[in-house]
């Protein structure tokens, strides 16, 4: 069999963004929107369509043009990724957005998405190639099984595996020197632009009891950073400002005191950042303690939200707490952070020394009522390169191992037992 | 998308960005995979700014035979490396500080890149195009009657681009013959391959006077490649087969043709998918239907009388 050879393709598809690529590269080949635009009956242009409300597995008519009307090659008219957004700024295209929360929702519009993104972007003969897809935490197994009906039976994809994402964050955290042994236990923090998840994990089982999101991320970020700038009258705030910012100048602070009095003696702490309006307008825009305070909103809520006040490392401990006993040592001792509002730095010190605080006060405290002595607990965050796409990185790192193949189920099983097969998926054991 | 692009997008995206002045040169290592089992390598092994690209195909023993050296040579070559990166059957490297200055002649030399795969399959069409031309030449010569088929003593060229499946090309006075073998691995594959390879052979009734001839059996080689050795005729087996007339392959047609007819497999198999895909949707929408009309279905409730304990009935108010 010629897929002996061939690459396996990882695909990561998230609610953001997708992440397409071939097992053993160290970066995704492409990373685009996970979007499609559809041409609208009504050439209403663009914008979003209401988010429909029936169950994911009916799949959602956009109003007007549904496909099952139409007879000619309209099924092929589409556009993904940033295609998509270019097309759907002129006439007659729509956007559609098939993930919602992590979790698909549309499956036409994903079946489509698919076969655009193998053809077009990847170029490969589903038949000669393995498939890594990754699943969020709590996916329903029905959706595991319409995704292997998809892959299997209008792709024919050789073989599949459907990780869970967390787990492929563990696996690229292997990459850090502070990691001695690869295990698969540990809690994962996955910070992308929507919402923020902790999810322990024990030898490659999710917890899902003790699951937690927060709802502060990326974007959360971007406005507290844009409303700093507009509290100030820069002379631009727009969106994408805040969002160069960000990336650029943010940085965690150990002490917000200590750093308000730095930034006061040190005036060279304030920066300055030229925005091109196009054009060849150039405007500077001063960026101030928003360096330090953006990612503070992490571990201090209250300064950009009122609704949600639990610090990140507090909520990090309870869902431990939460956790089977006999397994709070591991989880403790390997925390991996994975998704891009994780990049800044110093993240993981400042996280490391807040946790180690509240489980070190635990300790005290016991010591004192008990009168015995404890050995203390292991607290260690884990940050590494890999950590933006750390998702697509482990599922390449696994999938490029010579025994990825046999932990996938063929075609072959496929066929023989039906889309129940994919409820179940051995573990990689660890090598 | 109703067509295939000839050529690799991820190679032009990486090259695009690496070529870009403005981009620091980093290091690359990445693997690609094409379709027909081709995996191109980008590295940069010895520094970052000289980008080494190789191609692996699996017919290249074929190739060879018909003189991709020589026509990669003419393409590619001053970038050519030789011996190739081990593993890989042709290698070039491209020094970023040796560039064309232009940014015409860079986004050509990009596009020519990209199309490595294309200009590697493009052999045995040259040559076939090569010898009609010759024996075209020499039937005009003894002026034969050029509307009679006859056999010429051209080899069939066979290229084993795939495991189960060939592409088998002849070249004669009048004509240029290309034979596709097709397996499907899929009950539901084959039927819609069927459908598909119907209306191949009949646009040319319907629609396009000018479309090359399609010619499809199942089982059974066309005549053209009885001869040759090695055609395992299974049951699952069917033959495509093209047959392009002068007017196909007049000289500024040539490079289109050849395009066109390579990809041929991969663009018949994506319309495959791509009408399964379609399929699903409306079966989806139907499955939607009838739950719709399942869920206003509720039994009806009979009224009843009620009584208390005693035997008295409700009054109504």
């Amino acid at each position: 069999m010629s897929h002996l050879t061939t690459p396996a393709v990882v695909m990561d598809n998230g609610t953001g963004l997708t992440k397409l690529g071939f097992a053993g590269n160290d970066s995704p080949s492409f990373i685009f929107p996970t979007v499609i635009a559809t041409r609208q009956a009504s050439g209403s242009g663009s914008g979003r369509p209401p988010p429909t409300s029936k169950p994911a597995f009916l799949g959602s008519t956009p109003s007007g043009g549904h496909l099952s009307q139409k007879r000619g090659t309209e099924d092929l008219d589409f556009f993904i990724g940033d295609e998509a957004l270019s097309a759907a700024s002129g006439p007659g295209y729509g956007l559609n957005y098939p993930i919602r929360h992590g979790q698909i929702e549309n499956w036409d519009h994903m079946e489509r998405f698919w076969e655009n993104s193998i053809f077009k972007y990847l170029r490969c003969e589903p038949e000669d190639h393995y498939f890594l897809l990754t699943e969020p935490p709590l996916n329903p197994p029905e959706n595991r099984e319409l995704t292997a009906e998809i892959m299997f039976e209008s792709f024919n994809c050789a073989g599949m595996y459907i990780a869970v994402q967390a787990v492929l964050a563990l696996a690229a955290s292997w990459t850090s020197s502070k990691v001695q042994d690869r295990s698969l236990t540990g809690t994962v923090i996955d910070s992308g632009d929507g919402v923020t998840h902790v999810i322990p994990v024990a030898e490659g089982y999710v917890i899902a009891s003790a699951i937690k999101n927060i709802p502060i991320a990326g974007r959360d970020i971007t406005y507290f950073v844009q409303s700093l700038l507009r509290d100030r009258n820069e002379p631009d705030s727009s969106l994408r400002t805040a969002e160069k910012i960000k990336e650029e100048f943010c940085y965690v602070c150990p002490d917000i005191v200590k750093e308000f009095n730095r930034f006061d003696r040190e005036p060279e702490r304030l920066q300055k950042y030229l925005v091109d309006q196009g054009l060849g307008k150039k405007v500077s825009v001063d960026v101030g303690y928003e360096r330090f305070l953006a990612p503070e909103i992490f571990f201090n809520p209250e300064i950009a939200s009122s609704d949600f006040l639990t610090p990140l490392p507090e909520v990090v401990d309870t869902v431990i707490q939460t956790s089977p006993i006999d397994v709070r040592r591991g989880l403790y001792k390997n925390i991996v952070l994975s998704g891009g509002s994780t990049m800044f730095r110093d993240f993981g010190r400042r996280l490391q020394r807040d946790i180690k605080h509240l489980v070190d006060a635990r300790i005290h405290r016991s010591e004192e009522l008990s009168g015995a002595r404890s050995g203390g607990v292991d607290v260690q965050v884990i940050s590494h390169k890999k950590q933006r796409n750390a998702v697509w990185f482990g599922g390449s790192l696994l999938a490029q191992t010579a025994e990825f193949r046999s932990y996938c189920h063929t075609k072959k099983d496929y066929d023989e037992y039906g889309p129940g097969i994919v409820r179940n998926f051995s573990l990689f054991n660890v090598p | 998308m109703l067509l295939l692009q000839y050529h690799n997008l991820l190679i032009q995206s990486i090259l695009t960005e690496r070529f870009s002045p403005d981009n620091q040169p980093v290091s690359i290592d990445q693997v690609i995979s094409d379709f027909d089992n081709v995996t191109y390598h980008i590295s940069t092994p010895e520094s970052k700014t000289k980008i080494l690209i190789s191609l692996s195909i699996k017919c290249f023993n074929d190739l060879q035979k018909y003189g991709v050296e020589e026509l990669l040579r003419q393409e590619y070559g001053p970038y050519i490396v030789s011996p190739p990166e081990t593993g890989y059957d042709f290698s070039m490297v491209i020094d970023l500080d040796q560039l064309p200055p232009e940014i015409d002649a860079k986004e050509a030399l990009i596009e020519k890149i990209a199309l490595l795969k294309r200009n590697a399959l493009a052999a045995p069409f040259e040559k076939a195009f090569a010898q009609f031309d010759e024996l075209s030449a020499e039937a005009a010569k003894n002026s034969l009657d050029l509307s009679v088929p006859e056999d010429s003593g051209a080899d069939v060229m066979a290229i084993h681009y795939r495991d189960e499946e060939s592409i088998f090309i002849k070249a004669s006075h009048d004509r240029v013959t290309v034979i596709f073998s097709t397996v499907f691995r899929e009950e539901t594959d084959r039927v819609f391959g069927k459908v598909f390879l119907q209306e191949f052979v009949d646009a040319r009734r319907r629609a396009i006077q000018n479309a090359p001839q399609v010619l499809y059996s199942h089982k059974e080689p066309p005549l053209e490649i009885r001869s040759v050795p090695g055609l395992n005729a299974s049951d699952d087996i069917g033959f495509v087969t093209f047959v392009l007339f002068p007017r196909h392959i007049t000289r500024d047609r040539r490079d289109n043709c050849i395009s066109h007819i390579q990809i041929f497999r991969d663009y018949f198999h994506y319309h495959i998918k791509c009408s399964k895909a379609y399929m699903h949707s409306r079966m989806r929408f139907r499955v939607a239907d009838f739950l719709k009309v399942l869920n206003r279905a509720k039994p009806e409730v009979a009224e009843k009388e009620r009584k208390t304990a005693s035997g008295r009935r409700f009054g109504t108010r």
